[in-house]
């Protein structure tokens, strides 16, 4: 079981993903390519590889994936346009320096067409509606510098509803906390500098007790620790100032031991097999948590802190002094 | 991949793998350029056949969906092209497109098939929103707003999603998509349920599976709004005579304390959390009628053994006893 961080190893695993196309798997997750590209992408910058992939390929992906018809992206080209998949071309484009080569008037257009009168944002022209995308929407009007065009109240209102009494989010009015939705709705009130919405004290109590005996981090009471949770609990603490209020050192052993010490790459548990997904999440974690080497993750934006900060986004976080490798 | 073990291969095990996969690859790659190049001549029947293929395969595919949704939206259920042109040469033709039967018993193909799909997958989200897209087309029939039940269709339709919400979450108890879609069938459905029905169904999955916090959740739901419109029936409660009972009423908050304190050796360390809460919202919100030093006092200690019981949440502790703290200098 490894106990550091196998960083070229998950370079290269990320490096590789692209070259998979002789796996089903890698078919079968097409309508992920782009939210892939970005996760993969942040993990790169995380682990300060920024140059690992191709710069002028991955733009040129991205720019594929454009759905004319809707005036946003698709997660592959030829793929309908979605608002997850819009937020990851824009977090590509920011981490790339590119935003000028994005028609930022329609994107802008796309996304606030998705507002319904409740202030929830849908996903799409079928109108599948979460607070993960009213926080997709907050995210990425902000880094396209937009936000003064977005209806704020209305959407800090419909955020304010979906509040549970243990101090949890849900994904609509009326579900279940879930620290899924927590980063989202958390976040999104950061962005819009209304935590006065939140219940700190009792949604940092409610994020300390998602820490099980093994380390690792659940998304709800009773379930299973998983290492994407790692970020979707630690970023809420992260911006609530309590990561303390966690045993890090014990989850920082829980993700390493997430790791796979032959190919690379990170599982949602240790022994399972490993996908970008929880690489970037378990990379996110244990850059919050201070982990010696790594660049500073962004909890609100989950990006890069050095780019957020360049573009004048930087909120009022704390994650775990960075913690110098003792060898 | 949640939840896969990785398993070791041998070289030449990962290589013949990779090989069987070849012939996959190139069927589902052909079915998805099939798919997505639209292709007018192949009909609507064609194209949503398409369609049912591979969304079997990848029932996360959401431009398929999509596809789906807008053949029938645009295409089978609406007059088609040709129908337009003989209606216009004969009027007394009539031809309409598909008929409101037709239409009811397409949507009710769909939730079929995405019932079998759920089984499978019952945590893809792209399914679930389809058979709401579903329950929301069912159109008016079989009987007229003077004749018959104009509701027909979709309260059978609506009663049996509930049917399917049961048995998802018989499968799993915790699944937080057929919650949600379970409180989006109660909001929805042409005859409500009375709400005390849904308390009554918390009370038995929480009797099945005491740990099961999705159905206290819905519980607070329910509760919350029973207790709003005034409708629980008070005669069976023992706070008989309160409009309302507020979760920081002192009273409440000594009876809990009580009944925690006897619990205290058989689970010590949660409720010793339990207790600090209380104790500390006696604190804040009854500090004219309470022992504040002693009620100080007892949080200090509970949070001195909490700090060694719970070490993982130790700076908790330590936080919320400066707070203690606090309160008492004033």
């Amino acid at each position: 079981m490894s106990t550091e961080l196998l960083t070229s190893l998950h370079v290269s695993y990320i490096q590789n993903l692209g070259k998979s196309t002789d796996d089903l798997a890698y078919h079968l997750t097409a309508h992920l390519r782009l939210n892939a590209i970005y996760w993969g992408l942040t993990a790169l910058f995380t682990m300060g590889h920024p140059d690992a992939l191709d710069k002028e390929d991955v733009i040129r992906f991205v720019e594929s994936c454009w759905d004319e018809q809707a005036g946003a992206f698709g997660a592959h080209p030829g793929h309908d346009a979605h608002i997850h998949a819009t937020l990851s071309a824009i977090q590509i484009l920011v981490m790339y320096d590119a935003l000028d080569r994005l028609d930022i008037p329609r994107v802008t257009k796309f996304i606030l067409s998705l507002q319904q009168p409740s202030g929830v944002f849908a996903g799409d022209s079928f109108g599948e509606i979460d607070t993960r995308f009213s926080y997709i929407a907050v995210n990425a009007l902000s880094l396209l510098g937009r936000l003064d065009e977005l209806d704020r109240d209305k959407t800090v209102d419909y955020i304010k509803q979906c509040r549970n009494f243990d101090g949890g989010f849900g994904s609509s009015v009326g579900a279940e906390s879930h620290a899924g939705q927590v980063f989202p709705c958390v976040a999104a009130l950061t962005i819009l500098d209304r935590l006065d919405a939140v219940d700190a004290d009792t949604l940092a109590w409610w994020l300390a007790e998602r820490q099980t005996p093994s380390g690792g981090l659940n998304g709800r009471p009773e379930k299973l620790e998983d290492v994407c949770y790692s970020f979707w609990v630690l970023s809420a603490l992260a911006i609530l100032n309590k990561v303390s209020w966690i045993d890090a050192e014990k989850l920082t052993s829980f993700i390493l031991s997430a790791q796979d010490p032959e190919k690379g790459g990170i599982s949602d548990r240790p022994g399972n097999v490993v996908d970008v997904f929880h690489t970037q999440f378990g990379v996110a974690g244990l850059s919050i948590l201070g982990y010696p080497g790594l660049v500073d993750l962004d909890p609100v934006y989950c990006m890069p802190a050095p780019i957020i900060e360049a573009k004048g986004l930087r909120k009022g976080w704390k994650g775990l002094e960075r913690r110098v490798l003792v060898t | 991949m949640h939840g896969v073990k990785r398993v070791r291969e041998t070289p030449e095990a990962a290589a013949a793998k990779k090989l069987r996969e070849q012939s996959k690859i190139k069927e589902y790659l052909a079915l998805n350029d099939d798919v997505l190049a639209k292709h007018p001549t192949i009909g609507l029947a064609g194209a949503l056949d398409l369609t049912t293929r591979i969304l079997q395969i990848n029932p996360e595919f959401y431009t398929v969906w999509n596809y789906r949704r807008n053949i029938l939206l645009q295409g089978i259920f609406p007059e088609r092209p040709v129908e337009v042109i003989l209606n216009k040469l004969a009027p007394n033709l009539h031809l309409t497109g598909s008929s409101p039967k037709e239409i009811n018993d397409l949507l009710t193909d769909d939730l079929s098939m995405t019932t079998v799909a759920l089984k499978m997958h019952p945590k893809v989200y792209w399914i679930w929103n389809h058979r709401r897209w579903c329950l929301e087309n069912v159109p008016d029939g079989p009987g007229t707003s003077t004749e018959g039940d104009v509701n027909g269709w979709r309260k059978i339709n609506w009663d049996k999603e509930m049917y399917v919400v049961d048995k998802m979450l018989e499968a799993d108890s915790r699944n937080f998509h057929a919650w949600s879609y379970r409180r989006y069938v109660l909001a929805r459905m042409p005859v409500a349920r009375p709400e005390a029905a849904e308390l009554a169904y918390t009370t038995r999955k929480i009797e099945s599976n005491f740990s099961n916090f999705s159905a206290w959740h819905q519980r607070t739901k329910i509760l919350t709004s029973l207790w709003g419109s005034g409708t629980l029936d008070y005669s069976k409660s023992k706070e008989k005579g309160k409009s309302c009972v507020f979760w920081d009423d002192k009273d409440v908050l000594d009876r809990e304390i009580s009944i925690i304190q006897e619990l205290l050796d058989e689970q010590s360390d949660r409720c010793m959390e339990s207790l600090v809460h209380y104790k500390q919202l006696l604190l804040k919100n009854h500090a004219s009628s309470v022992d504040a030093a002693s009620l100080t006092n007892d949080c200090r200690c509970l949070l001195a053994d909490l700090r060694v019981l719970d070490p993982a949440r130790r700076r908790r502790y330590e936080e919320i006893g400066e707070w203690g703290a606090v309160v008492e200098e004033y």
